[in-house]
């Protein structure tokens, strides 16, 4: 197998290699002054298996194209099998049509992505669980809750004895074609969280697989749901209503431990910790998977009422827009796991 | 012609020249393309499109990515909506020097290019002087590509240039200089070439020519001017050869990097260029450049495969 990278998340792909004993195989990038782009294999991939790593964040364009270049450059250059690992699936949020004359982005890359003979993809924390049913090559998907999980128990669990940290096993990464099941299958039910004061939130009631899947990978930890209401017109946010079965809890002393999938502008996690402050909440620690941080986000998080912000390296974040509460888990190791799983 | 029955699409690249086509057919043009916060592409056509034939008209100039994934999801939303046939009309077509593998393990981007407009679901591809015609065989889809001749050879016709010479700036062009000179009535032709010295390490290119340019008026001919390097070496070249005067017929003027200014202080007179690209003020303003506008082409090639008549009578130049 050889270990490919585009230009978006190469130290992500540097510690996958460096979890499966491998290196990155180098590949030239050039942009032309018209702003063309030219790539070229540096090595033979002749009857290899050859993996490329590339996030499709911001700029999504380039980052795509550049992709499509390199698995074409890889198969002409006669490797046998080409799979990709795509952290974040940039257009992942146009997966249908949501009014009508709309494009549906998501699957017109995907469908690029086939036609250029990809033999599997592996992917981390997919916004929507329909999204898979647009592939028809395996798709592997990989969730970062374990990682968070492990942080929460960590948190809450300072002090207690006979903490038992969940381990999660090759077989729940592996997704083939489909809905994640099998991740919180292991996890054994040892914290008792109703004793604790930890509460688990998802910022907006699209996240409710999410929370309640993280709720069972804490040992049935109880969850809320902030309610968003997003104006159509302005695009501000507002959040006044908690839902859930335990709407009515007082939120006074609570810790909170919110969960997202990605953060953009960073306003639903801002808007929905400000809410549950003014509750009386002591302590927010914030999830999210991807940080497609906007220009504004990491300031807004900084200044907001979360305590710590959790995300994982699936997108490359740049010194410019690290702060103090930023805390980066790699999902390097769970990715090479998935690799070597489906050789 | 039923002035409902097609219906013409833009992206970003250059709407001047899609409103120049609209105005030549009496439709109206829309613009279907927005931005997200991120950075994505967002398509929503607000025409309705069932049974309707589609006709984008985007060409994938810079930034060539993002002009490409406009057209790409345009493609795609007008087949979600029950268009019945849609052509992609890319006037200019970006990627389409990368056409072949000119070295070891390198992608065909071209080939990537034509790909991933057809599975987005495009009917036909409408050109204009592509780079490489073998490219038509990428796909199996019909391919009418056109040349920017149609256009510029009226206009150059104005100069009533009595002592024409046409010249290629380079080896690969002879045919089509010698096109030119045929449409034009110039009874001769000029090719510049460069000659690879490699002495001791060091690698210089020496311009040579065939043909007589001493108190001509020369015409250098060329399908796209990119950073000008080629065309304005030519120039300079041929004026020390003693050409009266130096113009310059091109389909696409990509005008990278430094080739304004470049050109500005060449031996060059006039530089003749069609729309396929839009161009920003700097040369629109600029007295040595003039445009001749593909529309009426366009136009007329976008009736002809509405109503199924033949494209290459009368239109190909």
């Amino acid at each position: 197998m050889k270990l490919f990278s585009g230009t978006s998340n190469k130290p992500l792909a540097e510690k996958i290699a460096q979890a499966m004993n491998l290196s990155v195989s180098p590949i030239e990038f050039f942009v032309f002054p018209d702003g063309e782009k030219r790539i070229q294999i540096q090595e033979n991939v002749v009857e290899e298996h050859c993996v490329v790593v590339q996030s499709t964040s911001t700029p999504v364009t380039e980052n795509y194209m550049e992709l499509f270049f390199i698995i074409d450059g890889l198969k002409r250059s006669g490797a046998s099998q080409v799979s990709v690992v795509m952290p974040y699936v940039g257009y992942q949020r146009q997966d249908h049509v949501f009014r009508d004359g709309e494009a549906v982005s998501l699957d017109v890359v995907i469908r690029m992505l086939e036609s250029l003979d990809v033999e599997r993809i592996i992917v981390l924390d997919l916004h929507s669980i329909k999204i898979p049913e647009l592939f028809t090559i395996p798709v592997t998907q990989v969730s970062a809750l374990p990682l968070f999980a492990r942080v929460v128990q960590k948190q809450i669990g300072a002090g207690r004895e006979n903490l038992s940290v969940p381990q999660f096993t090759r077989s729940d990464l592996k997704n083939n074609q489909g809905v994640q099941e099998a991740n919180e299958k292991n996890f054994v039910s040892s914290t008792s969280s109703h004793e604790t004061n930890a509460i688990l939130v998802s910022p907006d009631m699209g996240g409710l697989r999410r929370i309640s899947k993280m709720s069972e990978l804490l040992g049935g930890m109880p969850w809320i749901a902030t309610v968003k209401d997003r104006d159509l017109e302005t695009g501000s946010i507002a959040i006044t209503k908690i839902e859930g079965e335990h709407k009515d809890m007082d939120l006074k002393g609570k810790h909170i431990f919110m969960v997202d999938d990605m953060i953009s502008s960073g306003k639903t996690m801002a808007v929905s910790a400000a809410l549950l402050k003014s509750k009386g909440v002591k302590h927010i620690t914030a999830f999210a998977t991807h940080p497609i941080f906007s220009q504004v986000a990491p300031r807004l998080l900084q200044e907001s009422d979360i305590d710590a912000v959790y995300v994982t390296d699936s997108v490359f974040v740049p010194k410019a827009k690290q702060f103090a509460k930023l805390h980066i888990l790699s999902t390097a190791e769970m990715v090479a796991k998935a690799l070597e799983d489906n050789g | 012609m039923s002035q409902d029955d097609f219906v013409l699409l833009t992206g970003r690249a250059n709407p001047p020249l899609a409103e120049a086509i609209a105005k030549h057919l009496h439709v109206p043009v829309t613009n279907p393309i927005s931005i997200f916060s991120d950075g994505e592409i967002r398509v929503r056509i607000q025409p309705n499109l069932r049974r309707r034939m589609i006709f984008i008209i985007q060409p994938t100039s810079m930034p060539v990515n993002d002009h490409l994934m406009e057209l790409v999801f345009m493609v795609d939303a007008a087949k979600r909506a029950s268009a019945s046939e849609v052509t992609v009309v890319v006037p200019y077509f970006g990627y389409s020097r990368q056409d072949r593998k000119e070295m070891a393990h390198v992608p065909i981007s071209s080939s990537v290019i034509t790909s991933l407009l057809t599975e987005a679901g495009a009917d036909r591809i409408v050109t204009i002087d592509i780079h490489s015609e073998q490219q038509e065989g990428f796909i199996k889809q019909p391919w009418d590509n056109l040349y920017g001749s149609y256009s510029l050879i009226p206009e150059i016709k104005k100069r009533k240039l009595s002592k024409l010479v046409v010249a290629s700036p380079d080896r690969g062009g002879i045919l089509k200089a010698t096109a030119y000179a045929k449409f034009l009535g110039a009874k001769e032709i000029a090719v510049v070439y460069k000659k690879r010295d490699i002495m001791l390490n060091n690698v210089s290119n020496t311009l040579l020519m065939i043909g007589d340019v001493a108190g001509k008026d020369v015409l250098l001919v060329d399908d796209m001017i990119d950073t000008a390097g080629t065309i304005v070496n030519a120039s300079n070249y041929l004026k020390r050869e003693g050409a009266r005067s130096i113009r310059v017929a091109s389909t696409h003027g990509l005008f990278s990097g430094e080739a304004l200014q470049r050109i500005n202080d060449s031996a060059i007179e006039e530089v003749i260029i069609t729309d396929t690209i839009a161009q920003p003020e700097e040369v629109l303003k600029n007295p040595k450049f003039t445009i001749a506008s593909v529309a009426p082409l366009l136009a007329e090639a976008i009736k002809r495969i509405r109503s199924g008549e033949s494209i290459s009578k009368d239109l190909i130049l």
